[in-house]
């Protein structure tokens, strides 16, 4: 008997399976074709939701038919509602009581822009949950939705994240429109498509899948397409779900998606041929593949002029290298390559650490850690206890740990320069992984001196050049090296001599700019009549 | 056999990582005292027509490593006998290396530190990119290249603004004729550091542009010679011939000199960068030849799993070919080359390149 109940439960658990396999919410009820009496309708339709008080629901007339329209409280834009369905239903004068009253509201009534035809109860609840509205009318087994979407939602603002000197000022929001919007209005090409797609069996959170067409690599794409289809999860809260749910590989530290709050830099990512996933209810969209170099890329880059976004670029990717190995060279020199450091440092290193009770490593494990902590309470905190917390660690960190002799001053240096070197990275997903390294970098420095330190940045070299990014190799212009691509990685070269786009990633249409772009004076010599003689 | 594409100039790059190597970081071609420099391009001449004999073969058998033509050329059995013994002697090659590597690292900074210990570490690091496969070593070497590249520009600078650059050192030219010079390049130069191209005859394989493979490895492996030469006369005119002789690291004792306003001194950590570097290379494609031999050999289709086993070997090989220094560098001079190199990179080779001449001209008079 048991054996029985057993296999019984196996069997429903096998077949609640099944359902996941399908992408289909259990508890979603069956699909099945709208009724023809419209009470009937409605009262299905409350069973169904439970009666929730945002669920809205009217009846009219409009001649001698009756019908009933439902929208959801807060989702749906009460003026269109008002204005453009009732107000026009109300208003309408049916000629003749023969004719096709469905197909007479849908020709005159509705005063809105998008109107559909529905059948079933699934595309009833899809509607409704997406702000729209849906007619039922008596003696009609289909509805009328119309497009009635208006929610509260956040302005275009500033970007909070990745800020700029002298870039675009506004940022993605979390409504999915309004950021392929954005994105939209910068590029006015009928070559930028928009697919749409619902990922997340409970919450059918929208995507949108962004690309242009001819530019972007079709297998890329088609890639993306396949791995965000495999993606089987009750629901989506932001891209950094999708993001780890489509990376190459999960077993790393290193981001192989990028993703952005601003619409500048996602469209110029478009345009190199990558492919962008905007999510709705996030302000933050991913576009792929990434590439390692890409993080120390910032848009200012672009902005100002080559010469000098080269020279910050080249700075950043010196302070990433600190923020890296910062407190592990110093562990090293003073505890194993004491030589190395000139005499008169030496002494000076020494007579302040003189009276420091701990190793070199436990003193930077303490200042490290601590600052971690420091800067991980000032992210979460209230903002109006933000500036206590600054203060304090000011104190602890600067003075008091020195003055009580836990920590030698040069160690306070060494962590803070480490620290800041740390936040001139421009995308946080790449400082976050500075930041875990260099604690094993520490601890490596410890054992064996440079030794240890070189091994450990070895190691992380062969990572890095194992990862993929969808098939790309993620240091790609520099391993394997491409000599096109050095014009847009670790130099930026200025626009005219920027020709071609990054090669594997565009596929077809390489060329990004014309011949003879180079500005200069006007000449002087050529004379404008002369020149028409020749013609 | 793992399936790998490598461009050309990832090839090109990882030749002259490998040929570089440790011929930079050991007295090499000291026996011919100020004439080391001449012994050396010797042995790049001699090496590359050693090397034509490698290019011959892989020309009848592009597709194959050399473990796998052998048994083409003198049967199965026989070829797989000597394929082992190649095995064997790819893992010998790599545990000697390794110990070199560590020697240096022990008696230099290291003093406290058990041999063991390094060469550990180093070792893991190694399986750690055998285990990412060939594509992946390449993509490192070509990070690694240029970083080894500036580190040489830059203690080339700052020697030659140190003034310890002394080219009298380098004279009298032949002061004992050419005899020292010829027996330096039979006894040395010729086998190591360009005789051990024999490796690359497990990986030519993996590259995607076969017209370019000679041009590639003749250009990698001058370009080494060229570089192990300016290392070696800099060596001499910093040192002078007598401490060059007995030194047994003598690049460590020149970067040891570098001495700038009181500041720049002590460099002997960006030898030891370069030092890390080089001996990686060296040892990860000796023992990535013997990884990818035995899997050939022995038939087992994935050659990861066989990371950990040879590495064992390497690392405890590494150990215990020699008690101690002097041994392991009388051995390295008396045994390995006439022992070891010249038949394992000149006469084997040789023999095998008559043979499939043979069998190739009676394949094309004969159609069958």
């Amino acid at each position: 008997m048991s054996i029985l109940s057993k296999m019984l439960k196996n069997k429903q658990k096998k077949r609640q399976d099944d359902n996941y396999r399908q992408k289909q919410d259990p508890q979603k009820p069956e699909d099945s074709p709208i009724l023809r009496d419209y009470q009937e309708n409605i009262s299905h339709l409350k069973e169904e939701v439970g009666n929730s008080s945002d669920v809205k629901v009217r009846e009219f007339k409009i001649g001698a038919h009756k019908g009933a329209l439902v929208y959801v409280d807060g989702l749906a834009n009460m003026i269109s509602v008002a204005d453009y369905i009732l107000e026009t239903l109300m208003e309408a004068e049916v000629p003749d009581e023969t004719i096709d009253i469905f197909q007479f509201m849908l020709d005159k009534t509705m005063a809105l822009g998008s109107v559909e035809t529905i059948t079933n109860w699934n595309q009833v609840f899809d509607t409704v949950f997406s702000g729209d509205t849906v007619i039922f009318l008596q003696g009609y087994n289909k509805a009328i939705s119309g497009e009635t979407k208006g929610w509260e939602k956040r302005a275009v603002s500033e970007p909070s994240t990745q800020l700029s000197i002298r870039g675009p000022k506004d940022a993605f929001t979390e409504t999915l429109r309004t950021n392929t919007a954005l994105i939209r209005r910068r590029i006015k090409s009928p070559n930028l498509r928009v697919d749409a797609m619902k990922i997340g069996i409970v919450s059918q959170t929208d995507i949108a899948i962004m690309y242009i067409k001819g530019i972007a690599n079709e297998k890329i794409v088609g890639e993306v397409k396949e791995r965000l289809e495999r993606i089987n999860i009750d629901s989506i809260q932001g891209s950094g779900y999708i993001e780890q749910l489509i990376e190459d590989q999960s077993w790393t530290t290193f981001p192989t998606t990028y993703h952005s709050e601003r619409p500048d830099v996602v469209t110029s990512h478009l345009l190199e041929g990558r492919v962008a996933i905007v999510v709705d209810g996030t302000p933050f969209t991913v576009t792929v593949p990434a590439l390692f170099i890409q993080f120390f890329q910032a848009p200012d880059d672009y902005y100002s002029r080559f010469d000098i976004s080269t020279g910050i670029r080249m700075l950043r990717i010196l302070s990433f290298l600190i923020a890296v190995i910062g407190p592990s060279v110093y562990i090293a020199a003073t505890t194993f390559h004491q030589e190395m450091i000139p005499t008169t440092m030496a002494i000076a290193i020494a007579s302040q650490r003189e009276n420091v009770p701990f190793p070199a490593f436990v003193e930077a494990l303490i200042m490290e850690v601590t600052f971690e902590i420091l800067r991980e309470a000032g992210l979460r905190l209230p903002r109006a206890v933000g500036q206590a917390v600054s203060i304090v660690g000011a104190l602890v960190i600067g003075q008091a740990a020195v003055q009580a002799g836990f920590v030698s001053p040069v160690m306070v240096i060494v962590v803070s320069i480490t620290a800041i070197a740390n936040f001139s990275t421009p995308v946080f997903a790449m400082a976050i992984a500075a930041r875990l390294i260099r604690f094993v970098l520490m601890g490596l420095a410890t054992m064996l001196g440079f030794y240890g330190i070189m091994l450990g940045l070895m190691f992380m070299t062969i990572h890095l050049c194992s990862l993929r990014s969808f098939g790309i190799p993620y240091m790609m212009p520099l391993a394997p090296f491409n000599i096109h691509n050095q014009q847009d990685a670790f130099v930026r070269f200025p626009f005219w001599a920027m020709k071609n786009r990054p090669m594997f990633i565009s596929k077809g249409n390489m060329k990004r700019s014309g011949e003879n772009q180079k500005p200069g004076p006007p000449k002087q010599t050529e004379n404008p009549s002369q020149k028409g003689e020749e013609e | 056999m793992e399936k790998a594409k490598v461009s050309a100039f990832q090839m090109f790059v990882l030749i002259v990582l490998f040929e570089m190597g440790s011929a930079i970081l050991l007295g090499l071609g000291s026996q011919a005292k100020q004439d080391a420099w001449i012994a050396i391009l010797f042995g790049l001449g001699g090496g590359v027509i050693v090397f034509f004999i490698y290019y011959r073969l892989y020309m009848y058998y592009p597709d194959l490593p050399l473990t796998s033509y052998l048994q083409k050329i003198v049967g199965k059995w026989p070829g797989r006998f000597i394929g082992f013994l190649y095995i064997v002697y790819f893992m010998y090659q790599a545990s000697r290396i390794l110990r070199d590597f560590g020697e240096l690292l022990a008696t230099t900074i290291y003093n406290n530190t058990p041999l063991f210990v390094i060469n550990t570490l180093m070792i893991v690091t190694i399986i750690y990119a055998m285990h990412k496969g060939f594509e992946v070593l390449a993509r490192v070497g070509e990070i690694f290249f240029g970083i080894i590249y500036l580190t040489a520009i830059l203690g080339m600078l700052l020697i030659v603004f140190s003034g310890l650059i002394h080219l009298e050192n380098l004279k009298p030219i032949l002061e004992n004729g050419l005899k020292p010079v010829i027996k330096t390049f039979l006894r040395e130069t010729i086998t190591f550091p360009y005789g051990e191209m024999i490796v690359f005859t497990m990986v030519l394989p993996f590259f995607n542009d076969k017209k370019k493979v000679k041009i590639v490895c003749l250009g990698g492996m001058i370009l080494a010679g060229i570089n192990i030469t300016i290392t070696t006369i800099v060596n001499i005119a910093v040192l002078g011939v007598g401490l060059f002789h007995r030194a047994t690291f003598p690049l460590l004792s020149t970067v040891g000199r570098i001495q700038i306003a009181d500041f720049i001194e002590r460099l002997d950590v960006l030898f030891m960068l370069y030092l890390i570097i080089a001996g990686f290379f060296k040892i990860a494609i000796y023992f990535y030849a013997a990884v990818a031999g035995a899997a050939d050999i022995f038939q087992i289709k994935n050659q990861r799993k066989l990371g950990f086993p040879i590495g064992l070997i390497v690392l405890f090989g590494s150990i215990t070919i020699a008690s101690n220094i002097a041994e392991f560098i009388q051995e390295g001079s008396m045994i390995v080359p006439f022992y070891l190199s010249w038949p394992f990179q000149i006469i084997i080779p040789f023999i095998l390149l008559i043979i499939a001449f043979l069998r190739n001209r009676k394949k094309k008079t004969s159609p069958a």
